[in-house]
């Protein structure tokens, strides 16, 4: 029993926005009725504005990364469900003043893509264009019996660094949503979990395991993965993980950029000490490793596992993932401007 | 003759009062079990609003569901519902005005939702509906939208949440395609006061167009 620290009778997502925007008030301006957000600074090369949003709960994602080098605006929804379209609509207005339109980065899944889609719908019987990035990365999930396919996860802060670099350089729409598509196509992803994250209402973990069980695939949203597996060595987990993930990307470079994400509950030492045997794994493999991120980027509130992520990176996108950022919370920051 | 957008959402509104513990039952055999109030409370908020602050009676339903309704068929709707007053906002015809903004009501359902004819959503009654407009008027849409709703009986959901199911909800009409045949045939019936369409839920009373013209019931709850 461990109860979470929000206040007291509320929907906690209100309450954290606020803080949010509190604590970073030179970076994001908070709008609510509907709720969204924006980012007060952007490049002045950029010619499309880049929105996202999604359910709440996976904080750092997305607001976390509204600023200059990634998104325009977001929507947030609430714990764990998509936002209204109007949220969607509100933001990317916003994000569309002085740009030729909006790329909407949507996670895959239903309520998302419906919720952006009639956004979608609305922005054009404005007059403004639309254009989307499905990103669904999770191995997990792949499944040629469902129509829902693969759902997004890790791979969604790739393509949201990627993507928003790519938009300062002056791409239009069309270039940016191919772009898009590629980045999250050259994208696999796979989570395990020792701990479900704690319930809000009744404080325990929303799901059991044994001590000796991983979650094997498990999605950001509490529900379990298809299997339990008997929890093998750290060494050989990462191992098995990797060999599935680099068996599941298309075939290119042998550049990688890799992803090794907390989901919520576990600590830097333990995805530090993660992200050394990807490395070395990947060495194994003949890959190169030619940029990583290692900190909680999309977590499921706080469950204790992590997820990898790795994307075949063409030669041409490397600066863009070098290029700097200054948001809240993506980690490679700079004063300069790109 | 102008066409009275007024009389049709109210007939409309008055039709889903009249079908919503029906449409409530039907709902809970597949999904959550909140269309039937879903359909009647945003049709009544439209009611409301196009009374407090006027405007193009199908622009205020479209934005009512677009803003306000929930689940996934209430803005689904309401891209519906605002196609057509687009539509009927332009100097043509009022049957070339619904045959126009109803296939471009599909079009827009289509691109967001993803659903086919067939996978018994609320397409397998719009989709013949817009057909028998491109050469009929509103009474054969009417027709044709409550014969696609009753053929929901006889298929198998594929998307939305009746696709958790399976065949438990055979046998017996998708919720949302009721609802779109009850559009057509409030549409049909004001522009046709003479015809005797019937209803496509036996629970929806035909009443007279006095008592049509008038207010439509207080709800007896709201959620």
């Amino acid at each position: 029993m461990s109860r979470p620290f929000h206040p007291a009778d509320q929907d906690p997502v209100p309450a954290a926005l606020r803080g949010f925007a509190r604590a970073h008030a030179d970076l994001v301006q908070l709008h609510e009725r509907p709720t969204h957000l924006v980012a007060k600074q952007r490049n002045a090369s950029r010619r499309v504005g880049l929105v996202s949003g999604g359910g709440s709960g996976h904080e750092p994602l997305h607001a976390g990364f509204l600023g200059r080098g990634m998104l325009d605006a977001v929507a947030p929804g609430r714990i764990f469900a998509s936002p209204h379209n109007r949220q969607v609509l509100e933001a990317s207005r916003k994000a569309a003043e002085g740009m030729s339109g909006v790329v909407h980065v949507v996670k895959n899944y239903t309520g998302d893509r419906i919720n952006f889609g009639i956004a979608a719908e609305r922005l054009r019987l404005d007059g403004i264009e639309v254009r989307r990035v499905l990103v669904d990365d999770d191995l997990a999930t792949e499944s040629t019996e469902t129509a829902t396919g693969r759902r997004g996860t890790g791979a969604t802060v790739i393509v949201e660094k990627l993507l928003g670099a790519a938009a300062d350089t002056g791409l239009d729409l069309d270039e940016l949503a191919g772009l898009g598509a590629q980045f999250t196509a050259a994208s696999r992803s796979l989570a395990v979990a020792s701990r479900a994250q704690t319930s809000m209402h009744t404080g325990q973990p929303s799901f059991s395991l044994e001590p000796d069980e991983l979650e094997y695939g498990v999605g950001i949203h509490g529900e379990r993965a298809q299997k339990s597996i008997t929890r093998p060595p750290t060494e050989e987990l990462v191992d098995r993980m990797l060999d599935e993930i680099v068996a599941g990307l298309p075939a290119g470079p042998d550049e990688v950029l890799a992803v090794v994400n907390g989901l919520g509950g576990t600590t830097q030492l333990e995805l530090y000490g993660l992200h050394e045997l990807v490395a070395t794994g990947l060495e194994h493999r003949g890959l190169t490793l030619t940029g990583a991120l290692v900190g909680t980027f999309i977590p499921a509130l706080d469950m204790a596992g992590f997820s990898l992520t790795l994307t075949r990176m063409q030669p041409e996108w490397q600066p863009w993932w070098s290029a700097p950022t200054v948001t809240p919370a993506f980690p490679r920051t700079s004063e300069e401007t790109a | 003759m102008p066409f009275d957008q007024e009389a049709v959402l109210r007939r409309f509104a008055t039709a889903a009062a009249d079908a919503h513990a029906e449409l409530t039952a039907l709902d809970q055999l597949s999904g959550d079990g909140d269309f039937g109030d879903n359909l009647r409370d945003g049709l009544q908020d439209a009611v409301d609003r196009f009374e407090s602050s006027g405007g193009a009676a199908f622009a205020v339903l479209g934005e009512v569901f677009l803003d306000e309704v929930g689940g996934t068929s209430g803005p689904l709707l309401g891209l519906l519902f605002t196609e057509i007053a687009r539509a009927l906002s332009t100097d043509v015809e009022p049957a070339v005005a619904w045959a126009t903004g109803t296939a471009a009501g599909l079009d827009a359902i289509q691109r967001v939702g993803e659903a086919q004819v067939g996978d018994r959503t609320l397409v397998d009654a719009l989709a013949p509906a817009v057909e028998a407009l491109r050469g009929g008027g509103l009474a054969d849409a009417a027709e044709a939208a409550a014969a696609g709703a009753a053929h929901t009986a006889e298929l198998r959901a594929r998307m939305g949440r009746a696709s958790y199911v399976g065949d438990r909800a055979k046998g017996q009409p998708d919720p949302g395609a009721v609802g779109i045949a009850l559009l057509f045939w409030s549409a049909a019936t004001v522009t046709h006061p003479s015809s005797d369409l019937p209803p496509p839920l036996p629970s929806v009373t035909r009443r007279a167009p006095s008592a049509v013209n008038g207010r439509t019931p207080p709800r007896a709850h709201r959620t």
